[in-house]
């Protein structure tokens, strides 16, 4: 366990630069999520905190260490990849008491007990003796997760580990993730471009856009409040409606572009255009004439509890998740209400 | 499903494979019928069955001689070029060296060039430079044919094996040399077993460079082969090949058992 600094890291390959001066500090014991899309540079963060790629410039701290100079192999770490990057000729209590070996942690017994240990953790004590070729897609990936917190490392770095699991199998990981990180406590570093991941999973989630940071916070803060049109379209999937807002005696109104008004709780937001977010399971739908927006269904997606609309509004799509209580037909009219409350205004 | 393949087709799949083995076949039936013959002329279908021959061989000192020379330079060969071969296949996968590209093409290139070319100018060089060939000049020599096969086994195995091993191994604590050993090294035991395999029949069998960095004591057995079938042609030439081929099949079947072996035991 273990802090962890980044101090205004740049990152370029030749004349690209990736990540643009991004400053970071790690509480001991946090579980901290990357979030963003490819590209954002989330991944090359995580392997400069891991030393598998160097700094443009700034710094690295581990423990209050500078770590910025020091190979992966002398940094006390342990990351989990995307492939699992197992070693295909060892068995897998061999791959598990790997780092132990090469970090010379302990003698033989304390490190088969150690391994034991991390088996029985990810529940594989069973399988120990096969070769990692053996196992299925989601028991590799919990040899790789027990070979990285057998060593308990100081940071324990998760570069999108859940990615090449089916649904079923990701959802299990998250439970079982979420259980390890509480027991252990260690310092974790998560990837991933899932923001429903990294809602499930963090204590704090850092937003990721074109290589600096675009928002933090608890998830619970991120989801509800996000900063910008890029952070609303990405965390819950918003539309994003243009609209110019209006203040009229302590209400707030915005008119959306073909003229349709919405009431909204956007008192601290200056007057002028503005960018409405409106998610897709806070809007709801109701029979046309209503006091809400008048749209027209183009297309419906049945989803077994839930359906999702696509409606056309104001000259542009919008989503919604509605539920199967009342259903709307192609090329139907329909009204879409939304809690004032629940509207986020966005600066332009 | 695929659809079916005409029977015309089917039938002339079926006579081009029956040719095919015919003549990769023929000769070995050839040869070792003739191994077993009588007679003192080399003729097929062969006269009677005698083991003479191969009394003939396994007591010759010529034959023995030589076959001792190929075997030690095949063995010295097999070994340097596997470890020639092997560490230029790991640099040439890392592709960090500059020039990578440039260099993989420069160690395939005894692959393409016309071994007689190589092997005059490798006399023409060595003369000239160290003065009289050698077991050293042929077990060179030999190295630079089979290096290619090394590195292209080896390339193989590592092109099919996971990039991030080795990041993996660092971020375990793994230094340079531990890596080496404990991730690169048995990651490239398939195809420098295959290639080892692959370089000791290549300097076994090799009869150009041996006959023109030849000397009297230095007779490898290709071309105390091709010399006994020029000058005093007997079914002995028969015997001896007919024993190389069965101990080729049986290194075959041996390294076939162990790499094989290890495959299995992976899947």
């Amino acid at each position: 366990m273990a802090t962890v600094r980044l101090n205004a890291i740049h990152k370029s390959f030749g004349a690209h630069t990736v990540i643009h001066g991004v400053s970071l500090d790690i509480a001991s014991g946090e579980f901290v999520s990357l979030l963003g899309a490819s590209g954002c540079g989330k991944t090359t963060l995580l392997r400069i905190v891991a030393g598998l790629e160097s700094v443009s410039s700034g710094g690295v701290e581990i423990d209050g260490r500078n770590v910025t100079d020091l190979p992966p192999e002398q940094r006390d770490i342990a990351m989990m990849f995307q492939s699992y990057a197992l070693l295909p000729h060892l068995s897998v209590a061999e791959n598990v008491r790997f780092p132990l070996r090469m970090r010379r942690l302990g003698t033989r017994e304390q490190q088969r007990d150690r391994v034991r240990t991390a088996l029985d953790t990810v529940q594989l004590a069973h399988l120990a003796d096969r070769r990692p070729d053996q196992l299925s897609g989601g028991q590799q990936q919990r040899v790789a997760l027990a070979r990285a917190i057998v060593s308990t490392p100081k940071v324990l770095l998760l570069d999108e580990p859940l990615s090449n699991l089916d649904a079923r199998l990701r959802e299990d990981m998250q439970v079982e993730l979420i259980d390890i990180h509480k027991r252990l406590g260690l310092t974790t570093i998560f990837v991933t471009h899932d923001q429903e991941e990294a809602l499930s999973l963090s204590n704090r989630i850092i937003l990721l856009n074109g290589g600096h940071i675009e928002q933090q916070g608890t998830p619970a803060d991120i989801y509800a409040q996000p900063g910008s049109a890029f952070a609303s379209s990405f965390l819950g999937a918003a539309n994003l409606v243009p609209a110019t807002l209006a203040h009229a005696g302590g209400s707030t109104i915005a008119t959306l572009a073909d003229g349709q008004r919405l009431l909204v709780a956007g008192g601290q937001v200056p007057a002028g255009a503005t960018t409405l977010a409106l998610r897709q399971e806070d809007l709801s739908l109701a029979a046309p004439g209503g006091a809400g927006l008048q749209a027209c269904v183009r297309t419906r997606v049945y989803l077994g509890s839930r359906n999702r609309y696509v409606l056309q509004l104001a000259g542009m799509e919008i989503k919604v998740l509605a539920g199967n209580e009342q259903v709307f037909t192609d090329g139907a009219m329909v009204s879409v209400s939304i809690d004032p409350a629940r509207v986020r205004c966005l600066a332009r | 499903m695929v659809k079916s393949v005409p029977t015309a087709v089917r039938v002339l799949a079926s006579v081009l494979v029956a040719l095919t083995m015919l003549v990769l076949l023929a000769p070995l039936v050839v040869v070792i019928g003739v191994s077993f013959s009588e007679s003192e002329f080399i003729a097929f279908p062969p006269k009677g069955f005698s083991l003479r021959w191969y009394e003939g061989v396994l007591t010759s000192n010529t034959y023995l001689a030589s076959a001792w020379t190929s075997l030690q330079i095949a063995l010295l060969v097999t070994l340097t070029a596997t470890l020639a071969g092997g560490a230029a296949a790991v640099a040439l996968h890392r592709g960090k060296l500059p020039f990578s590209g440039a260099l993989a093409t420069f160690f395939l290139s005894p692959l393409v060039l016309p071994t007689i070319i190589f092997a005059i100018g490798m006399l023409m060089f060595w003369s000239r430079l160290f003065g009289q060939v050698s077991l050293l000049t042929l077990w060179l020599s030999h190295s630079v044919v089979a290096l290619p096969y090394v590195i292209r086994t080896t390339l193989a195995v590592l092109a099919e094996s996971d990039p991030f091993l080795e990041e993996a191994a660092r971020t375990m604590g793994a230094g340079r040399l531990q890596r080496l050993g404990f991730v690169v090294l048995p990651q490239c035991v398939p195809g420098l077993g295959a290639g080892a395999f692959f370089a000791f029949n290549i300097s076994f069998d090799e009869a150009v460079l041996s006959l023109f960095l030849r000397k009297p004591d230095l007779t490898t057995l290709p071309v105390q082969i091709y010399g006994q079938l020029e000058f005093s042609p007997d079914p002995s030439v028969a015997a001896v090949s007919a024993i190389m081929i069965f101990l080729t099949v049986l290194m075959i079947v041996v390294i076939d058992r162990i790499l094989g072996l290890q495959r299995f035991a992976r899947s």
